[in-house]
């Protein structure tokens, strides 16, 4: 019998994570400077007066989220493939179970999508002067979202691990995976900004909860078999 | 330290077309010694890996028993220890916070003393052991891979060319190090240094 428990593993993994990040910072800086370059060039070129008023809730809310799962995107892919590239994924492989490799994991990535949220939406925010009127309603999309993109996005980064650690498959294996997750993501952030009730997220809400539980639970199941075929 | 022993029969091991490894049958024993010698892409190294359930044999059967039971492979990696040349520790962690996580990983309760013991031991001074491991040569990365395959006192030792990058002292240190777990553990090395051969109590002798 195994003398140490799933959660004293899985925060080891977290633990080692957080650590190698803030000695490398590979992560922060690729999500950190895809974000802000991005969001620079949309305040740049579009600014917030080139939208129509009319336009604004729709467009507003899609930019937020192209923005966000581009920039998250370069920096989640990497939570394996820097394992297989460093040989120390036999080194893990052999050592921990695989369900706290993937909860660690899963964590480190929603930590890492948290700060970029964190930084990115307040600055959008203030640079294409998008007024959202309900804030705790915004605050729960990103949560679900947070939560749902961060389990697509570690299943998918073990997988391509697996695959020589191609960055490229990572995007193409993530968006029919996120695609209606994005679009109900928008929805609700489109919701959020029109009305300080919360009852206006609650369709978009319910959905996202939904895709990212099953998108969690599948993760759950299949990881093992990834990460040890 | 649980007795565990590892059997493979008629084993082999084809990548794509090509076999690497043909009908290799043996054993690991507690108490013993397993050499693996051969020539250079004769398929020590892949053997080794099939002993620790990293590849699956493409036929025969590699079995971990414990008390004559088969482990199942969530608690066969307890008792396993590796070190070979594919693997490596973290670079952006000292060899202390590397063996404290290996240990906490394996719920092994090992103190900083005893991690910087067994260090020493393998002739990485106290000094060294506080520096990010990206800062060291390679044979010092070798003696922190030995000290986290060892760490837990494991029931099966598998070292592949484990005096790779060591000079003299550390090879007497791998030395020391297979000694200490000859009496209890099942160890198998698999190299092409005679030194090494002669820790064997039993050689087997793979062909191209």
């Amino acid at each position: 019998m195994r003398a140490s428990s799933l959660l004293s593993e899985s925060l080891a993994v977290l633990g080692k994570e957080l650590t190698s990040e803030v000695r490398s910072r590979v992560a922060l800086n690729a999500i950190g400077l895809f974000g802000i370059t991005t969001l620079v060039v949309v305040a740049y070129q579009i600014g917030p007066y080139q939208i129509q008023e009319k336009d604004r809730p729709y467009l507003l809310s899609a930019l937020l989220w192209v923005i966000l799962f581009f920039a998250a995107t370069s920096g989640l892919a990497r939570v394996f493939v820097k394992e297989e590239d460093a040989h120390t994924a036999k080194t893990l492989r052999l050592a921990a179970r695989p369900l706290a490799v993937f909860a660690g994991k899963y964590l480190f990535n929603l930590i890492l999508l948290a700060a970029l949220f964190t930084l990115i939406v307040p600055l959008y925010c203030a640079l294409m002067g998008y007024e959202v009127r309900g804030l705790a309603g915004l605050a729960l999309v990103l949560a679900a979202g947070a939560v749902a993109l961060s389990a697509s996005s570690t299943i998918v980064a073990a997988i391509i691990s697996r695959a020589s650690g191609s960055t490229t498959l990572f995007a193409i294996l993530s968006v029919p995976l996120v695609l209606p997750l994005l679009v109900m993501l928008i929805q609700g952030t489109r919701a959020a900004a029109g009305s300080v009730e919360l009852a206006a997220v609650l369709p978009a809400l319910q959905g996202i909860v939904s895709l990212g539980g099953a998108l969690l639970i599948v993760s759950v199941f299949l990881f093992p078999v990834v990460w040890h075929e | 330290m649980a007795a565990v022993s590892v059997e493979f029969t008629k084993v082999a091991k084809r990548f794509g077309t090509r076999t690497v490894l043909a009908a290799v049958s043996g054993a690991l024993r507690p108490g013993s010694v397993l050499v693996v010698a051969g020539p250079n892409g004769a398929g020590k190294s892949t053997l080794l890996n099939l002993l620790a359930g990293v590849l699956r044999p493409s036929r025969g059967e590699v079995s971990h028993r414990r008390g004559g039971a088969d482990l199942p492979r969530s608690e066969w990696c307890e008792h396993l220890g590796m070190a070979s040349p594919d693997m490596a520790v973290y670079e952006e962690l000292s060899a202390l916070e590397n063996l404290r996580f290996f240990g906490r990983l394996r719920g092994h309760a090992t103190s900083d003393a005893a991690i910087t013991a067994l260090l020493e031991t393998l002739g990485l001074p106290a000094r060294e052991q506080r520096r990010a491991v990206g800062t060291y040569s390679s044979g010092m990365k070798q003696r922190v891979k030995l000290a986290q395959a060892v760490l837990h006192e494991p029931a099966v030792l598998l070292l592949d060319e484990p005096s790779s990058n060591l000079d003299a002292a550390g090879h007497d240190a791998v030395a020391g190090l297979v000694a200490r777990f000859r009496p209890l553990a099942a160890v198998a090395v698999a190299t092409n240094d005679p030194r090494e051969i002669a820790w064997g109590d039993a050689r087997l002798e793979l062909a191209l």
